[in-house]
């Protein structure tokens, strides 16, 4: 009785004091999270906020830099104001969207052969030693070729052709796209074949429905890399005996010393070439949803 | 292995049955040897022994004494060197469904739901679409996850994906289950949870039970019978029946505790142990 007695005076004077737990307890102020705060947090807002303000920087300095130029040399080097403005004309009046569309087919069409070709034989090798032991050391090599050394090649045997344009964009991504689809392959976990295996699985079964199944997230993302390459090779491409495309466009006005439209052709490359990365990036969200499931 | 798999098939199952009623054993260890390196490294040394039906055996040893490598030899994942597997009488010439065995290592594919992963063991077996389902909802069931069902392998925690690997194996209705160190990366909670949980697949399923382990408790609780192997080479040090157990199977781990002769058994195996670890030093 006595113990119960103190317990509830002390009880009582712990309320009187005013620090007794009433309520919840005031929210911890953190720290403020800096700029330079080092491995800090970025919310969504911010990486899109910040995401502009980078774009926005690079226009601001290359506007400075046409202000900076003398004025004689001054239209060798447009503003990116004159350069946007020009790209609207190009479209509005020079049918610049019918280059754009040439050129998007030419990337487009030579990279899925390439992928055709190149995925079956990443497959085969990674699936395969004695396939890789034929093929690697051969497609290994052709890797160091400059895919620039075969446009002569190709104008000699295909001509001033589409076909021509498209075989060099072609040789310009397959032979590394194997060699990184043979990487994909490879790093398929050997414990998930062997489990398949223990299951009863056949080797058809496997490549198709263990290894490549388990390698296509990151076989995509090879894809989304190499084809920005192939975005690279598009204006050596289209250099000689084009009459369309972005870089045939390009090469026309530096025929005529057009800066505007010259840089006006890299803007529109590399705004396609971001355009391109977007779609590969949304198709590999809703190809393989497990990649972002909630942990 | 065939090319499209589906090697399980009838006649094949009939042979099986027939070597049963025989009483040949579920597997068979007959003078094995295995080297590596063109015999620099021995792992397993002129190694026989039978795993009878029914049984669970806990095949134990410190790192590196072949026991990974004879369960392998079991699975047809590997061939030995010299002698040879036999399961039911037949040679082990692959990896086949009728010995499940689930790794140490995640093995769910990530691109399937935890349902999905367990109806794909079933799918090869060749049943029929409403079968996979509810076989794998039976055993999803079993190893306490079927509200887990259309989670993805990566929003599980380590315990749950080896439940899943747990079902799928049991999904593929093989004879002998193959458990290679399956709790290894698992914290000492959720071991223990997933033993006693292995205990009550032991009574309702009653499977012929292969595990290796490092870990001395679980195999004395796990276990009708432990096979201690030595240090490199890998050879029998004991083959040792649990009596002390009397055949009883223990829900709950702690009631093992009290069982007359367990803390003997599990001092000799420590002795044991240490011996082999000390023997490697020196």
């Amino acid at each position: 009785m006595n113990e119960n007695a103190q317990t509830a005076t002390g009880m009582a004077s712990a309320a009187d004091n005013g620090s007794a737990p009433i309520g919840q307890a005031p929210l911890f102020k953190q720290p403020r999270d800096g700029f330079f705060e080092l491995r800090g947090t970025v919310s969504r807002t911010q990486t899109i906020i910040l995401g502009f303000l980078g774009v926005i920087a690079l226009f601001l300095v290359w506007e400075l830099a046409h202000y900076l130029t003398p004025e004689q040399q001054r239209k060798f080097v447009p503003s990116a104001t004159q350069v946007t403005g020009k790209v609207i004309q190009l479209f509005a009046e020079k049918g610049f969207l019918g280059d754009v569309a040439k050129s998007v087919y030419r990337i487009y069409l030579s990279f899925f052969i390439a992928c055709l070709v190149a995925i079956p034989i990443g497959i085969l090798m990674g699936s395969f030693i004695k396939m890789r032991a034929l093929i690697n050391p051969t497609v290994g090599g052709l890797r160091y070729l400059p895919a620039a050394s075969f446009v002569p090649l190709l104008l000699v045997y295909f001509g001033p052709t589409d076909f021509a344009k498209m075989a060099l964009l072609f040789l310009g991504c397959v032979f590394f796209l194997i060699a990184l689809i043979l990487d994909n392959i490879e790093a398929v976990p050997r414990a998930l074949i062997e489990s398949a295996q223990t299951m009863g699985a056949g080797r058809i079964h496997i490549i198709f429905r263990v290894t490549f199944r388990s390698a296509a997230p990151q076989i995509l993302d090879s894809m989304r890399n190499m084809i920005a390459v192939s975005w690279t090779y598009l204006v050596i491409a289209e250099i000689v005996a084009a009459t369309d495309g972005i870089g045939a466009v390009m090469m026309r006005g530096a025929r005529f010393l057009h800066v505007d439209v010259i840089m006006g052709g890299i803007l529109t490359i590399g705004v396609l070439g971001v355009l391109t990365d977007i779609t590969f990036r949304v198709a590999a969200h809703f190809l393989f949803p497990h990649t972002h499931a909630r942990r | 292995m065939g090319l499209f798999g589906n090697n399980f098939n009838a006649a094949h199952h009939a042979a099986l049955e027939a070597a049963q009623k025989e009483g040949k054993f579920p597997l068979s260890v007959n003078r094995v040897s295995k080297e590596y390196l063109n015999g620099e490294r021995v792992a397993v040394d002129d190694m026989s022994f039978d795993i009878k039906e029914h049984e669970v055996t806990a095949m134990i040893g410190p790192s590196g004494c072949g026991k990974t490598t004879v369960l392998r030899l079991m699975a047809g994942l590997e061939y030995p060197t010299r002698g040879n597997v036999e399961s039911f009488g037949m040679p082990i010439k692959g990896p086949g469904p009728e010995r499940g065995l689930v790794f140490q290592a995640y093995t769910s594919f990530p691109w399937l739901t935890v349902i999905e992963n367990v109806q794909h063991g079933v799918a090869i077996q060749g049943y029929s679409k409403a079968e996979q389902r509810d076989r794998a909802e039976h055993y999803l069931k079993l190893v306490h996850l079927i509200d887990f069902a259309n989670a993805y392998p990566d929003e599980l925690s380590g315990g749950m994906k080896q439940r899943v690997a747990i079902a799928r194996a049991l999904a593929q209705d093989p004879q002998i289950l193959l458990l290679d160190e399956p709790f290894g990366a698992l914290d000492a909670q959720v071991t223990w949870e997933m033993e006693e949980m292995v205990v009550e697949i032991c009574e309702t399923t009653n499977k012929t039970i292969v595990l290796v382990t490092h870990d001395i408790q679980e195999a004395v609780y796990l276990a009708d019978r432990i096979i201690f192997f030595t240090s490199q080479p890998g050879r029998i040090k004991e083959d040792m029946a649990m009596e002390f157990k009397d055949g009883q199977r223990f829900k709950r781990k702690e009631d093992l505790l009290s069982e007359p002769g367990y803390v003997e058994m599990e001092k000799r195996l420590y002795t044991m142990m240490r011996e082999e670890i000390q023997g490697r030093i020196s």
